[in-house]
């Protein structure tokens, strides 16, 4: 006699199955709403920054420019979080809402940012290097993505540099202000780079041309490691 | 939509194949206490007589081997007949079995070549034991593997063909030790289908058969270079029942380099959609149980899925590798270390059902190694096993498709 199938084995193994599968489901989605929420933490953090900038500018407006400490506000966490928005995206999908809403405040830290370094600037007379990036990952940009590693690397390298980036395709008024007041056209890549736009794929070194002080600021750094490493082979 | 379209064709499959996964596993709780892996002790009430043919085509180098093993085995010498036939060898295979010829166990037989089925079919003929066995030239055996195996024939009476474990004889490449995990894995399956009647294959080294099997039903016949397969399902459209006897171990040795290894995987793999369509009235009928329902669809239609998870995974690491480039070309090589930030450790839904898989796998690794060997014992081919056999497998599943579909049979060597 061959061994008869058994339906309620059949069921029992399909009953673990689906479980284990949509478990799998549940599991990957509380993962990613774990993910979302340390977003919004860094986000909360990043405008608390801002706001204490602000506050201390504005108690400080008639003192001495050298009280002001800008250097707290948007800039050590900025890296990590594009980083971190970048991989949301790309997991979850740009047309997500949850992604979207996380980068339309992310957006507007970095115009809070914008402003604030711009007052700093004026006041002070400042000048701070910054790069505005208009990019769109809706398959219409070929040269964005290669754009995308080029600012991440002179990032890494000169932590000076301000990045502020924005998606040319973001529903959100204060983007859209950014683009009619720098009259960014729909071609992308974009820099604008000290009120001057610039379109298409630019390299590092078309960067560095463009903002030589990026250079000076290699030679110092440069410069200071090779007396660091002079000073520590003498100890 | 493209991507939603393909997406859903692969959690169909992922889904399916985790059912199988599942079923298998319950299927082995099902069956855990009699996975005892010390065997029978002591002496059978009843020793059926049996005769083991050795079918030998240019087996110079090992066909003593396999034959000394065979006169070591621990049953009755008179209960025990070997018959060796040299299937028309161009190499001295005659010459060095003449050893034996004054052996009463061994008897010798020559023929024109006609094919490794022709020479058991011979032996068949000539045999008037109850139980026929087969052993390849290039296989040995355990002592007790005949004893263990009429210890089963005569528990069950019912019992038509008994397979044994099958373990890669010291392995030495790369691809050997990948092979010899595979078998572990082998023999957990086929341990498992054992109960459920659904073994789609009596393999050449070792299988034994009631004699009336052929009386019944006919002799290995011709069919696609895969006759072992054949005649299981031959067996199985008649009903007949095949067992898995775990505790009878059979050694072979596997094929050491990727072109040998290609080729006979490519017979198995082109056999089996051959023999499966052959048969393909048992295909969802479910008066042939399991093996109609489950491990004969499995048979045909894994391979379908085998490949287009492996094509998913082929597209991903090209698209991963092409973003690598394009950033290595577009701002050079980086020397940074890895961000090992806990946020960027993959936990989408593909990922975790990997996890899930690889979980599975190794629990099954774990059991079917317990089964072959006795106990775990954890070994490099493990690890070569997961890393490698998803990247060789496609190159003979591939082609075994495009031979089925234009038709191109298969040779042996």
């Amino acid at each position: 006699m061959r061994a008869k199938i058994e339906t309620k084995k059949y069921l029992f193994a399909f009953i673990i199955t689906a479980l284990v599968f949509f478990g799998a489901l549940v599991v990957s989605n509380k993962f990613s709403a774990q993910r979302i929420a340390e977003i919004k933490a860094i986000e909360n953090n990043i405008s608390m920054d801002i706001l204490a900038s602000e506050t201390q500018f504005a108690l400080l407006k008639d003192s001495s420019c050298k009280a002001i400490d800008h250097s707290t506000a948007f800039s050590e966490e900025l890296s990590s979080l594009t980083a971190k928005l970048s991989y949301m995206e790309d997991n979850l999908g740009a047309n997500n809402l949850e992604v979207i809403s996380l980068k339309k405040y992310y957006s507007l830290l970095q115009v809070k940012d914008y402003l604030l370094v711009k007052q700093v600037k004026e006041k002070c007379g400042v000048k701070p290097i910054t790069i505005i990036y208009f990019y769109s990952n809706a398959g219409d940009c070929e040269g964005c993505v290669r754009e995308g590693y080029v600012l991440t690397k002179l990032r890494t390298e000169f932590p000076e540099l301000r990045i502020y980036s924005f998606d040319y395709n973001l529903d959100l008024s204060v983007v859209k202000t950014m683009k009619s007041i720098y009259g960014v056209r729909n071609t992308l890549p974009a820099l604008n780079i000290w009120e001057e736009n610039y379109y298409g794929f630019k390299s590092a070194e078309d960067i560095e041309k463009i903002i030589p002080q990026l250079k000076k600021l290699r030679i110092e750094r440069e410069k200071a490691e090779a007396a660091k490493a002079a000073t520590s082979t003498k100890n | 939509m493209v991507e939603i379209f393909f997406n859903s064709i692969l959690y169909i499959f992922l889904f399916l194949t985790l059912y199988l996964e599942v079923f298998f596993l319950i299927t082995f709780f099902e069956e855990r206490l009699k996975l005892d892996t010390k065997g029978t002790t002591g002496k059978l009430s009843y020793y059926p007589s049996a005769t083991i043919i050795v079918p030998c085509w240019n087996e110079e180098k090992t066909v003593s081997k396999t034959i000394e093993s065979l006169l070591a085995l621990h049953y009755p010498k008179d209960k025990l007949k070997i018959f060796v036939v040299d299937d028309g060898s161009t190499d001295g295979t005659w010459e060095v079995v003449q050893k034996f010829l004054r052996n009463p166990q061994v008897k010798l037989f020559k023929k024109e070549n006609g094919g490794k089925h022709t020479a058991v079919n011979y032996g068949i003929k000539n045999s008037t034991s109850e139980l026929v066995g087969c052993l390849d030239a290039d296989s040995f055996v355990d002592k007790d593997a005949l004893h263990e195996i009429a210890s089963a024939f005569n528990e069950d009476t019912d019992m038509m063909a008994a397979i044994p474990t099958i373990i890669i004889h010291e392995p030495k490449t790369i691809l050997q030790k990948m092979q010899k995990t595979e078998y572990h894995t082998v023999a957990f399956f086929k341990r498992m289908l054992s109960p459920l009647d659904a073994i789609t294959v009596t393999p050449g080294p070792f299988s034994f058969f009631r004699k009336e099997v052929f009386e019944k039903i006919g002799l290995f016949k011709k069919a696609h270079n895969t006759e072992d397969m054949e005649l299981a399902l031959r067996m199985q459209s008649n009903h007949m029942r095949i067992r898995n006897v775990h505790t009878a171990h059979v050694h072979t040795s596997g094929p050491d380099t990727l072109y040998k290894l290609y080729r006979q995987r490519l017979r198995w793999a082109y056999g089996g959609m051959k023999n499966t369509l052959d048969y393909r009235f048992m295909l969802f009928r479910r008066r042939y149980g399991i093996l109609g329902m489950v491990t004969l669809p499995l048979a045909f239609f894994g391979i379908f899925i085998f490949l287009y998870n492996f094509g998913f995974v082929v597209f991903h690491i090209v698209r991963g590798v092409m973003s690598k480039a394009v950033e290595i070309s577009t701002v050079g090589l980086s020397f940074a270390l890895p961000n090992v930030d806990s946020f960027f450790f993959n936990t989408d839904f593909m990922s975790i059902l990997a996890y899930v898989f690889l979980g599975l796998g190794l629990v099954i690794i774990w059991n079917g190694v317990k089964l072959a060997e006795g106990r775990f014992r954890p070994s490099i081919g493990i690890f070569y096993f997961i890393s490698l056999y998803g990247i060789v497998a496609p190159i003979w599943l591939t082609r075994a498709l495009i031979n089925l579909v234009f038709s191109r049979s298969t040779s042996w060597r």
